[in-house]
């Protein structure tokens, strides 16, 4: 099958977005055209502000009241529609059957008080597509189709029940069952971790050589366009600035723009080097820590972990393993229910009130959404002040001229300094984040997930702004984290965590494909088999 | 799906701030405005139609009923403004120990009360403390008081519980920020507009309650005006004079619909809801 004879699934042309909001006009995409083979898995790649979700919103009728569509026809197999910016598009005939979605937080997409075989029954008799008892025999061959075990069990679920991976097959098995004609999949596999996102990356795979699946997918992470995509269009500030066959693209990019993104991702891919020496002596010990929540849910299970000076220290797992409970004991936003935690041999871990607070001076924790971290109606000079505040440290002057200093530090421009997070990229944000955490001079900096959100080339940023800070000020790093790539580039040693322990003691970064635990090495192998083919 | 054609517009809002400013200058400059003394007889004039000389007519002692209307909105307005003030500060202060407590034995108490005082009708509960306490303008203020908070506390508690998941509530705690701080710079501000809107919807019933309270003769005492007690007055002349009900009565209506209005206006405008739209 040559690309010429191929039909249009989806064909966009001249499509103009602006959005408008208190009278100022943001133009997002100006005069864009592209087209979608029949049976093709074309992926749209770009940064926060590339202007993709846009097109993905503008697809489906669902851009917000804001928007001002300029301009632009949508071709949908058969259905036309000249005008876009026109009212009175007949979405409810291109939207499931025409053009089916897949969103990123697939577990929000479901209704929480519908059974999973109620959401099936709902949209095939919505459209008309099955029987009551037809729309069950549906969805059991539908899931089976899906690699789902266990089906009527599944189908009996609520969607609080199931995994974030899970709920995203589900919505997948949905769309599919609407027989659509394309699939838009708007970052589908960012809020999964590494093993359920190969899943269903594998599982588009499949579905587009054994039912020739038309998939229009959306992201900003380079690996799962390698892993997936038949063409690759490369989006920067809604202009394209590269289209072709993913495999060149990626390999011998054309344009400047990709090469940079592609830069970006190796300063991140590579391993750890140039770090100081962690040598020192254990600043915090946890021993046998145990957390149960409700009596009964054991999220924790007798970890032992011991972090040292200057030590950058990796703990990876997937969603749901535990790291997170174990970073909130450590920070003293949870109580341990069994188990020790020692911060230089004197334990932390049922503190309350005051003594809790100073340990505060200790220990600080930097969040993975770093704008809700923030208060949106502070300076960032203001935000950096509010530790001292809360633990009255220093003068009014003084506080004015620490929270100068560590913004200095962390390369917030002087002109940003009287801004409010709103007025402040995501990165910036996560800059006055780890300020405000290091302005209390701490021992260990926890960065939960603190990069995950954040796109590929400030994600590097911020790493090398860690790393520098370390060097600097010789605090020890608890780095969490679901993405292997990441651990290993930034930590001395890595700890892989699953179901709420440790399989194995830490292991040096460098060295963690020798581990011989099983989980270890299937998260290394969907890590690299995504990664498989990029230089 | 409908179309929420009234969310960004603005005309509920502004009709109600212009009728309220109607209405506030009218029953603050009642000294100035007002014709007769509200409180003056005159035997000659007894339940007499509107006319020239009484817009509204006279009651069964020949006051000006425009009179009294205006000088009675004093008293109904302050009372309720000052019966929602004080409720909206203990409904704060109960709901955001209860929620910043969430789960203590605090909180289980405090929530108890607040279930009796749901369960308990209001209108006796205000008898009961007119019969312990004695008729009055003051006792009738605590007993609404006394009951009026617990909608605040209940609404301060869920938002206070909302915010406690957030990432900036445990971002503070990391800071080391002492409970009372979280709750004056995190949890206050972020109570404080729901509750305010709520607040303007509940001011209607509130001076409808008072109204109603003071028909029943528990409020204000003659010869004082007082919209609720002016109806009370009313009632036993309505099939000879019903116009003496009017004057009042449109008061009530036209300044419960003002903040409602207001409400409304407020609700668009605050809801964090709606704010989810890009």
């Amino acid at each position: 099958m040559s690309s010429d004879n191929r039909a249009e699934a989806l064909e966009v042309k001249g499509l103009q977005v602006a959005y408008e909001q208190n009278g100022r006009r943001t133009t997002v995409l100006n005069s864009l055209d592209f087209k979608l083979g029949k049976g093709e898995i074309l992926v749209l790649l770009g940064e926060s502000g590339s202007g993709k979700s846009t097109i993905a919103k503008a697809v489906t009728g669902m851009l917000p009241p804001s928007a001002r569509i300029g301009g632009g026809s949508l071709r949908v197999g058969a259905e036309r529609i000249p005008d876009l910016g026109k009212p009175g598009i007949p979405w409810e005939r291109i939207r499931g059957r025409g053009i089916a979605m897949l969103f990123q937080d697939a577990q929000s997409a479901l209704n929480p008080v519908m059974k999973i075989k109620d959401h099936f029954k709902e949209s095939l008799l919505y459209h008309g597509l099955a029987s009551a008892e037809g729309a069950a025999a549906i969805s059991v061959a539908m899931l089976e189709r899906l690699n789902f075990k266990d089906v009527r069990h599944i189908l009996e679920c609520y969607p609080f029940q199931l995994s974030g991976g899970m709920c995203q097959r589900i919505c997948l098995a949905l769309a599919l069952c609407l027989e659509p004609a394309v699939l838009v999949a708007d970052e589908p596999t960012s809020a999964l971790d590494t093993v359920s996102q190969k899943e269903v990356l594998d599982l588009l795979r499949k579905l587009q050589r054994e039912m020739g699946l038309t998939v229009l997918l959306i992201t900003h992470d380079i690996a799962v366009a390698n892993a997936v995509g038949n063409r690759v269009i490369v989006l920067n500030k809604g202009v394209i600035e590269e289209e072709g066959e993913t495999r060149t693209v990626l390999t011998r990019p054309g344009s400047a723009y990709t090469r940079e993104l592609l830069a970006a991702r190796n300063r991140i891919a590579r391993p750890a080097r140039g770090l100081p020496p962690a040598a020192g002596k254990p600043v915090l010990e946890i021993v046998r820590l145990s957390k149960t929540f409700g009596g009964k849910k054991r999220v924790l299970r007798q970890v032992d972990l011991t972090l040292n000076e200057r030590e950058i220290l990796g703990i990876l797992g997937q969603s749901g393993c535990g790291k997170s409970t174990l970073a909130k004991c450590v920070a003293g936003l949870e109580r341990p229910s069994e188990g020790r935690i020692l911060l230089r041999g004197a334990d932390i871990g049922h503190l309350k009130g005051k003594a809790r607070r100073e340990t505060s001076k200790r220990i600080q924790l930097v969040f993975q959404d770093a704008r809700a971290s923030l208060n949106p109606g502070r300076t960032a000079l203001q935000l950096v002040q509010e530790p001292l505040q809360y633990l009255r440290i220093g003068g009014k002057e003084e506080r004015e001229a620490l929270a100068a200093y560590y913004l200095h530090e962390v390369g917030i421009a002087d002109e940003a300094l009287t801004r409010r997070p709103p007025q402040l990229s995501t990165g910036q944000c996560q800059r006055i984040a780890i300020a405000r955490a290091l302005v209390l001079r701490p021992d260990i900096l926890i960065c939960d997930e603190a990069v995950s959100a954040l796109d590929m080339s400030v994600q590097a940023q911020i790493l090398e702004l860690l790393q520098r800070l370390q060097r600097q000020f010789g605090f020890s790093i608890l780095m969490i984290s679901h993405d292997i790539r990441v651990l290993r580039a930034f930590c001395h040693h890595i700890a892989v965590m699953s179901n709420g322990s440790f399989g194995e003691r830490k292991q040096e970064s460098g060295r963690l494909h020798e581990s011989r635990q099983p989980h270890t090495q299937l998260l290394l192998k969907c890590a690299g088999d995504m990664e498989d083919g990029l230089v | 799906m409908k179309r929420r054609l009234n969310s960004k517009n603005p005309a509920s809002l502004i009709i109600g701030l212009v009728v309220l400013a109607i209405l506030a200058i009218a029953i603050l400059g009642a000294p100035l405005l007002a014709p007769y003394d509200p409180v003056a007889q005159n035997a000659a004039e007894r339940l007499e139609k509107p006319s020239e000389k009484h817009w509204l007519g006279t009651d069964r002692f020949g006051r000006d009923i425009l009179s009294r209307t205006l000088h009675g909105g004093q008293t109904t307005l302050l009372s309720s403004l000052l019966a929602l003030c004080a409720a909206l500060a203990i409904g704060l202060l109960v709901g955001m120990a209860a929620g910043m407590f969430h789960g203590s034995a605090l909180d289980h108490i405090l929530m108890r009360i607040i279930d009796v005082l749901l369960a308990f009708p209001f209108m006796v509960f205000a008898m009961v403390i007119a019969g312990l306490f004695g008729t009055g303008l003051v006792h009738l203020l605590l007993a609404v008081v006394s009951v009026w908070w617990v909608s605040f506390a209940r609404l301060t508690r869920s938002v206070v519980l909302h915010a406690k998941n957030e990432t900036s509530y445990a971002a503070a705690k990391v800071l080391g920020a002492s409970n009372l701080a979280i709750m004056r710079k995190e949890l206050l501000p972020k109570a404080i507009s729901p509750v305010l809107i709520l607040a303007t919807f509940e001011l209607g019933t509130l001076i409808l309650s008072i109204a109603a309270l003071s028909f029943l003769g528990l409020g204000a005492q003659p010869p004082a005006p007082e919209w609720g007690s002016m109806l009370a007055d009313g009632r036993a002349h309505f099939f000879q004079a019903p116009h003496i009900l009017i004057g009042p009565a449109a008061f009530i209506v036209a300044t419960v619909l003002a903040f409602n209005l207001i409400g409304e206006g407020l609700r668009d405008r605050l809801d964090p809801y709606e704010k989810l739209e890009l």
